[in-house]
């Protein structure tokens, strides 16, 4: 049958492929559906390598997760996918002012949720809770503190000594002095220099010979000798702007808990900021939001409710279970 | 919902406040995690809960509820993936029979019953450490 003998013999709407909705809304579905596969292929490893990890690390002391910041931002990407539902209604009410308010609140909730997420990052940072930094036992964690004596002592050594010589050309100018035409150093801070490079040393001797337990007592306490040995150099203020090493405090897992972490909170994040994006193309809009829009909030709205699925199940496996 | 040929008003701030309910269950749950009799019911229960939120999110704000029958078509692949792949790796990674020599695990560690596969005498525990 030809088009035109259908569209004469007939008062029957014309025939239209596929299915009853708008073909945007059908991509965002098949684009869900990838998106779907994408987060439970991490959260299916996480659950598993989680189950067959004894020893994980769930302890909020360890790991620094904050289960009542985890819980604010449920509570604030709930809000704001409740937020979204409003604005779309809105668009159908053909009320675009009131769409647009509801998506700049939404909006000013996704910037808040990104708030929140970078203060339990800048702990976890903080903390050298970074995949590939976390010693998972002792002597891992002694080898660490070596380290970052080390690295403290360059950095010392460097604020003293500036210019491009190594470090061991820049050690023996301390001793003979500054070259011709270079300014003399701050004797204060050659003094606060050689007290940690001492530190250092015996440290790393004590380490090498093992002689130095990490632990101590019955109560498997952090030795005190190692305690003191980072107070005194915490204490000192010459020293302590170069002083960047952390409590040693081993993690048998720790690594790969930092890296799921990372990786799902990490993917979830740029989630958010694309959804963010969205919602800033419609609030572009400003008064010339019209009818024409209704399909793009509904889509936009449908990805933010899936950044919320996500993160439904992100809080309870990452802030609150514990297998062990 | 357009498939319908008219506007459906789901109960959108009776859904919301059902999801707020839930997430303060699942704070209450952590709470009193340590009257739980273990922690797999901890677990079991904060999972339920995020599976019910899950549920209203996608059936009433999704509007999967509205929606006719291609919802199945698309979703039944992923959610086949989303089953598989845990299951696929669940044997050789999460209940593994035999003993995972790592540096992580030293012999005191097993002997004070973090690991459950080969024990410090020799004895051989459960393959099923949860």
């Amino acid at each position: 049958m030809s088009h035109s003998e259908n569209s004469h013999g007939s008062s029957a709407p014309p025939l239209k492929m596929g299915l009853a909705i708008p073909d945007s809304k059908l991509c965002m579905w098949l684009f869900l559906g990838t998106e779907i596969m994408f987060f439970t292929a991490f959260i299916g490893s996480y659950i598993v390598l989680r189950l067959g990890s004894p020893g994980w690390p769930s302890d909020p002391k360890d790991t620094h997760i904050l289960v009542l910041a985890g819980g604010i931002n449920t509570f604030v990407l709930i809000l704001s996918s409740y937020l979204v539902v409003l604005s779309h209604e809105a668009m159908i009410e053909k009320n675009y002012r009131k769409a647009w308010n509801f998506m700049a609140g939404t909006m000013a909730l996704a910037f808040l949720f990104l708030g929140i997420k970078s203060v339990e990052y800048y702990g976890k940072f903080d903390h050298d809770i970074v995949p590939g930094h976390i010693a998972e036992n002792d002597e891992q964690a002694l080898q660490k503190l070596v380290r970052e004596f080390d690295s403290s002592r360059i950095s010392l050594l460097n604020a003293i000594v500036p210019g491009d010589d190594d470090v061991n050309k820049k050690t023996s100018k301390l001793s003979t002095g500054p070259g011709e035409g270079e300014a003399a150093f701050d004797p204060a801070m050659v003094a606060a220099y050689q007290k940690l490079d001492k530190s250092y040393g015996e440290l790393r001797d004590a380490v090498r010979a093992e002689k130095l337990s990490l632990h101590v007592g019955v109560d498997h306490e952090i030795n005190p000798e190692i305690v003191s040995r980072l107070e005194a150099m915490r204490s000192d203020e010459q020293i302590a702007p170069y002083f960047h090493a952390h409590d040693p405090h081993p993690m048998v897992y720790g690594n790969v808990f930092a890296s799921t972490y990372f990786l799902m909170t990490g993917f979830h994040a740029i989630h958010v900021v694309i959804g963010m994006i969205l919602f800033g193309i419609v609030l572009l809009q400003g008064s010339k939001l019209d009818g024409n829009w209704i399909d793009f909030v509904e889509n936009s709205g449908l990805y933010w409710h899936f950044v919320d699925l996500v993160w439904i199940f992100l809080f309870p496996l990452l802030y609150i279970v514990d297998f062990s | 919902m357009e498939n319908h040929g008219e506007h459906h008003h789901p109960p959108y701030k009776f859904i919301f406040m059902i999801l707020i309910v839930c997430t303060g269950l699942s704070w209450i749950a952590d709470e009193l995690k340590d009257r739980f009799p273990g922690p797999g019911w901890l677990a079991v229960t904060v999972l339920a809960i995020a599976a019910m939120k899950a549920s209203c999110v996608m059936l009433y704000f999704m509007h999967l509820r509205f929606e006719r029958h291609w919802k199945y078509v698309l979703l039944a692949p992923t959610f086949i993936l989303a089953v598989g792949l845990p299951l696929a790796l669940f044997p050789d990674v999460a209940v593994h029979y035999y003993d995972v020599d790592v540096p992580q695990n030293p012999v005191e560690n097993r002997a004070a019953g973090n690991y459950h596969g080969e024990t410090a005498e020799g004895g051989h525990a459960s393959a099923a450490h949860h």
